[in-house]
């Protein structure tokens, strides 16, 4: 099967020096795909040149037959890549509803299926839609970042450490929404600090170390490898 | 013009670059050496005129002052209460955000007009003051206007050479490393509030200085001598021109601003009555084009600052 | 003094004013908070739209006719100003910004100065007698004014809190990056916001100008007081702008009964100062650039 998105032997950086130095990372339709790592890894750096926030100096990164490579993010956007970023990610003095409308800015038309859908996938947020996302918990404000990226159907997810600092029990409704998500039709690439439980419940996954890949596999293989642990240990 | 007439009007020009020379470098301070945006320039040069001719001048009835004290104390005063007044206003504003101080250095600059203005037992109101001693001023006229400007001569290469050795001083160099990474530079101790404050005062008294030095030149000085905004701006186009973080830069930002505002005076001056007036107004619409091109085209000014771009870079966005 | 007297000589004067004030102020307000800066030629362009307006008024217009259309022509300036002068400096700090808009303060005022000269004008001539409404003495231009300013921030808010590029504005002050990453085109609100403050500045100019007189450093005197307004009410919150206006403006008024009325102006300094210090993100919780 055709990736979704390939990313290949991608290089760059923000200032002078690389930070990624040839990454490559494959995301199938209908896919969850996990990346960890060590701290400075550029496991965040990864995803934000998929969305376009990176000077990529070298490689190619493809997405639905396109290549991507250097595009502004509101054309990557429009394309149909949706990246919650992991701080700052709502807006702090707008509805829940508002929120999702801006998710929505691009789309025209009857948005109603859209909305249902969203609020489907978050019903706690129903009750909550009026009220502003930055009085909201911790927990529920990733919801809403999550549910303003969902709103343009996008084909392919980017969450940026969507369970940090949450609560175990945020971290498995976190976790059983992005599996919802897969089953209605979206990738999701995700960055992951908890690697043991990311690991656990994604389909494929790709350790990252000092700006290159390092290891891949399934997600059940990554947990067996005894090297992979080695470097997580008490992560 | 005749020679004569061309020579006196070179040496008038020089004391006033001169002067506008001192506002410049005292600027560099503020904003070149230490990023504060001070709007308020004509504020503190105002004080320092005032407060030199105080002390200095002849008295004068409803007012106090007039106590004939000799020059060099008038200027000491100057500079003591120009920084006096800066010390306040920059305990409350140095720590805000660059766009905050701007305003309150101009709320500073009107307040210290409004008191100008209406205390007539301090400053002599609309009347102002009269009779202020001015050195070198027995001579015959052209005599004593070059005395004034080797005066005003000597006054800016001291103060030239003081900024210099300050800047090249450990101070200079924390003014630096707190202007360039204030983040690192707080992280390893060093008070950044207070080296702000202390080049706000710095900067703020050479200004009063100046001030002094103006109203001693005049002899006497009046609310409307000088047109708070267009001074203020003078300055702030001749530091950015000539090349703010650059103190010889300063001084040819100040000649150069300085003849072009004059010469064009020079121009218009010979224009029917009636269009002289508007003139004035398209020279300063000029001014203002000038900074914006001077902006959008060479922002680092005719001389860049040696050691690099001054420019605040943002600090680089992290993965 | 008697309650009437209070209110005709202090309260009605000190809400006028405080709307005007209030105008102005949700401009910088709106400046601050989407394009994050002090626009410091804020004055000296509702200067410029008053002066659209005299114009017009000259070539035969009502002035209260003349004011939306020269709240147009100065909303296209200030997008010309903008296009012109301040976008080639975006990428830099945003302090380069803030001293082109002084720069563009001085270029505004002086081509009122050339045009229009600095004697004071008026959109028209003849004393106006006042209306009593049950001893409370009210000139119908005051009335026209609160009625104006009313509406329009009515209908600023309105389009912030209903229309799709009025949550795109918001959305742009709350958290730019995010809003690009939902696809909002900055340089499309940028327009927009220009616009909104070109002509809201004139229409303060205007009120201004037809409760006093006109003179072409009626703007710069107002900036003091537009920004202790925008600052006291919480940078970028349009609401504070309104009330911290209205406050400013009743200062200011009641300020003659505690000191001389030469320092009508050092109360604006003196409320911008206490918020410094006491409170910089304002009353209702703004930004604190």
């Amino acid at each position: 099967m055709i990736p979704l998105l390939s990313m290949q032997d991608v290089r760059g950086g923000y200032g002078d020096a690389d930070i990624l130095q040839g990454v490559s990372i494959d995301v199938a339709p209908r896919e969850i795909v996990v990346i960890v790592g060590p701290n400075g890894a550029g496991k965040s750096t990864a995803m934000k040149a998929v969305v376009g926030l990176l000077d990529v100096r070298g490689g190619q990164i493809l997405f639905d037959g396109d290549d991507i490579t250097g595009w502004t993010p509101d054309r990557i956007v429009r394309r149909g890549i949706c990246y919650v970023p992991q701080v700052d990610n709502v807006f702090r003095e707008m509805t829940v509803h508002e929120n999702f409308e801006m998710g929505a800015f691009l789309r025209r038309g009857d948005l109603t299926a859209a909305y249902d859908r969203v609020y489907g996938l978050f019903p706690d947020l129903r009750a909550k839609r009026r009220n502003l996302a930055g009085d909201l918990s911790g927990g529920q404000r990733q919801m809403v970042a999550m549910g303003r990226a969902l709103m343009l159907e996008p084909g392919l997810l980017l969450l940026d450490e969507p369970t940090a600092g949450l609560s175990p029990k945020y971290m498995e409704q976190i976790f059983q929404i992005i599996r919802d998500v897969r089953d209605s039709g979206v990738s999701i690439m995700l960055v992951e600090q908890h690697a043991k439980q990311a690991l656990a419940f994604c389909d494929r996954g790709y350790v990252l170390a000092t700006g290159a890949n390092r290891h891949q596999g399934t997600g059940a293989a990554l947990l067996a490898d005894r090297e992979v642990a080695q470097m997580f240990l008490g992560a | 013009m005749d020679p004569m007439g061309l020579l006196n009007y070179a040496l008038f020009m020089g004391t006033l670059i001169g002067i506008y020379a001192l506002l410049a470098l005292a600027l560099n301070i503020h904003w070149g050496l230490t990023g504060l945006f001070n709007a308020g320039v004509a504020g503190f040069f105002a004080v320092g005129a005032y407060v030199s001719a105080i002390l200095t001048g002849i008295p004068a009835s409803g007012r106090i002052g007039g106590f004939e004290l000799p020059v060099p104390v008038g200027w000491l005063g100057a500079m003591l209460a120009a920084g006096a007044i800066a010390w306040p206003i920059g305990r409350i504003c140095l720590r805000l955000r660059s766009d905050y101080l701007a305003i309150a250095t101009i709320g500073v600059a009107e307040i210290i007009r409004l008191v100008i203005r209406s205390e007539d037992w301090l400053t002599g109101g609309p009347r102002g003051i009269i009779g202020v001693p001015r050195p070198f001023g027995d001579l015959d006229y052209m005599a004593s206007q070059a005395a004034y400007l080797l005066l005003v001569t000597g006054v800016v290469l001291v103060v030239y050479w003081a900024v210099e050795r300050q800047l090249r001083s450990p101070w200079g160099r924390m003014m630096k490393a707190i202007r360039d990474n204030e983040a690192a530079a707080a992280a390893m101790g060093k008070d950044v509030e207070k080296r702000r404050l202390e080049a706000f005062i710095f900067g703020s008294a050479i200004m009063g200085l100046a001030g002094a030095l103006f109203v001693h030149f005049n002899r006497s000085i009046t609310p409307e001598a000088i047109d708070p905004m267009i001074a203020t701006f003078l300055v702030w186009i001749m530091l950015i021109l000539g090349g703010s973080g650059n103190n010889r830069g300063a001084i040819l930002g100040a000649a150069v601003i300085w003849l072009i505002w004059s010469l064009s005076e020079l121009l218009t001056d010979r224009l029917p009555a009636d269009m002289a007036t508007q003139a004035k107004y398209v020279r300063m619409f000029v001014i203002g084009l000038m900074l914006q091109l001077v902006l959008r085209f060479r922002p680092e000014g005719i001389l860049p600052e040696e050691s690099g771009q001054r420019g605040r870079k943002p600090p680089a966005s992290t993965g | 003094m008697t309650v009437v007297s209070f209110i005709n000589f202090y309260l009605v004067p000190g809400v006028v004013l405080g709307s005007i004030y209030a105008l102005g102020a949700i401009g910088i307000t709106m400046v601050f908070g989407i394009l994050r800066f002090a626009h410091f030629a804020h004055g000296d362009m509702a200067t410029l739209g008053a002066f659209f307006a005299l114009a017009l008024v000259g070539a035969g217009m009502g002035p209260w006719t003349a004011l939306p259309f020269a709240m147009i022509v100065t909303a296209v300036v200030a997008i010309a100003v903008d296009r012109g002068f301040y976008e080639h400096l975006a990428k830099r700090p945003k302090i380069l910004t803030v001293i082109a808009s002084l720069g563009i303060a001085l270029m505004l005022r002086s081509v009122v100065q050339v045009v229009w000269g600095v004697d004071p004008q008026t959109y028209s001539r003849g004393i106006v007698r006042p209306e009593s409404f049950g001893g409370i003495l009210l000139r119908p231009r005051e009335l026209y004014t609160l009625a104006t300013v009313v509406a329009l921030v009515l209908g600023l808010v309105a389009f912030l809190k209903y229309t799709r590029w009025g949550k795109a504005m918001r959305a742009m002050s709350d958290n730019p990056d995010l809003a690009r990453l939902s696809g909002v085109d900055n340089r499309r609100v940028t327009m927009l916001t220009w616009a909104t403050v070109g002509a809201l500045t004139t229409a303060s100019g205007f009120m201004l100008g037809i409760n006093n007189e006109l003179t072409s450093m009626m703007g710069w005197s107002m900036l003091l007081p537009m920004f202790a307004a925008a600052i006291l009410g919480g940078v970028g919150r349009v609401e504070g702008a309104v009330v911290g206006g209205l406050i400013v403006g009743l200062a200011e008024e009641l300020s003659v009964l505690v000191m001389p009325g030469q320092y009508k102006m050092a109360t604006a300094f003196a409320i911008l100062l206490a918020i410094l210090v006491l409170r910089p993100s304002g009353v209702f919780k703004g930004k604190v650039l």
